[in-house]
Parts: structure tokens; C-alpha cells; sequence
């Protein structure tokens, strides 16, 4: 779910550059990368099954 | 550089983009591989690669559109590393199958490092950056860090 709800805001942020006006592009931008690295970090830590 | 060949090169970063997104997506689609998390982030980040290339299209070829490309593949490029350490052990098969010898975030890895050292190459050849040839007076506080360096760097023996 927080993978479909970070497309969907990379494609409204490549919309929006495209389309849109400049500085709601830079911020939303911003905004996708601090929530990937966020979305990174929370799942940093999980457990890992290792594949062999 | 001028703008059209700015643009160009921008063009030709996109359709890489998109290859490398059709790629994955053809992947899971006609072999049937599911993404995990990470990969997913990594097409998040090569979609997000993709920003500063279309700003650049758009309303010209500006460092500070690079810069976030830059961004967007040092976050990729960590979490490809973050990826191929975590199947580094022997007799780890890696995950999902591979193309040409190498997984999909190894080739993810090597595309967000190629996509640092294009965008630095292009920003080198960048004309809107200015050109300071002329040295000036520097300061106490700068002359003496480039000193420091400068003086201690010979020394650096391990």
C-alpha cells in the first residue's frame, strides 16, 4: 500500500513538472524523496530471510 | 553546451529511464517475478531520475535540475548497495533471476552510478555555470583550510 501511494505521487510529481508549475514540482520532489528514504529506513530493520 | 544539445542528451536520458522501467516491468510480467520492497523502491527512484531530466526539457537545462537527479540516484544507488550486500554471503543464489550474469539491482546499482557520472560529466560542459578565471582576494579563515590541506595531504601515510 505505501508502495502504490508513493507511485502515485512520483506520477503526480512528474505531472505536475511537465504540466504544472515549477515550485509545486520542486516540492513535491522533495517531498517523494523524503518519503522514500523514510519508507527505507522504516524497513531497514525488518527481519531477512536470507535466500539459500 | 547549448540548449538543443542539452535537451537532446536529457531526451536520450529518458528513454534509458523508461527502458530500464519497461525492463522490470517485462520482468515481472513475462517471467513472473514479484518485486520485493527494495526493488520497488528502486523504481521509484529511477521514476524520480526521471524528474530533473523532464524540468530540464521543459523550461531548460538548469543545475539545479540535475541536482535532483543527482538526489534521486544517490538514494537508488544506496538501496541497490543496499540490496546486492544483503545476497553478498557464498552460496547465495540472489533474488529472482539474472540477466547478462548480474541481478536486477546490480544492473540497478551500476545504472544510478553511470546516471551520478553522466550528470557530472554533462554539468562540467554546462555553460550557465559561470566561469571565475580570474583569482580574488581570499580571507583569512579560507586561505587557511586550503593551507591545511594543502601541507598535511603528504603526509597521509598509512
Amino acid at each position: 500500500m505505501e508502495f502504490a501511494i508513493l507511485f502515485l505521487c512520483v506520477l503526480v510529481a512528474m505531472a505536475v513538472s511537465w504540466r504544472g508549475s515549477h515550485r509545486l514540482a520542486l516540492a513535491l520532489f522533495s517531498m517523494v524523496l523524503v518519503a522514500s528514504v523514510a519508507t527505507y529506513l522504516h524497513h531497514a530493520t525488518d527481519t531477512l530471510n536470507l535466500s539459500f | 553546451m547549448n540548449r538543443s544539445i542539452g535537451v537532446t542528451l536529457n531526451a536520450l536520458g529518458l528513454y534509458g529511464i523508461a527502458l530500464v522501467l519497461v525492463a522490470a516491468f517485462a520482468g515481472q510480467i513475462l517471467l513472473g517475478e514479484l518485486p520485493c520492497p527494495l526493488c520497488l523502491l528502486q523504481r521509484v527512484l529511477f521514476a524520480m531520475l526521471a524528474i530533473g531530466p523532464i524540468l530540464n526539457i521543459r523550461f531548460g537545462p538548469n543545475p539545479g535540475h540535475y541536482a535532483l537527479s543527482l538526489l534521486a540516484a544517490v538514494v537508488g544507488a544506496t538501496v541497490s548497495a543496499r540490496q546486492i550486500l544483503l545476497h553478498i554471503m557464498p552460496r547465495d543464489p540472489g533474488y529472482g533471476s539474472a540477466l547478462l550474469g548480474y541481478h536486477y539491482y546490480t544492473w540497478a546499482f551500476i545504472a544510478f552510478a553511470a546516471a551520478i557520472v553522466l550528470i557530472a560529466i554533462v554539468l562540467l560542459f554546462d555553460d550557465r555555470l559561470p566561469e571565475n578565471k580570474v583569482a580574488r582576494p581570499i580571507g583569512l579563515f579560507a586561505s587557511g583550510a586550503v593551507w591545511l590541506v594543502i601541507l598535511y595531504a603528504p603526509r597521509m601515510r598509512l
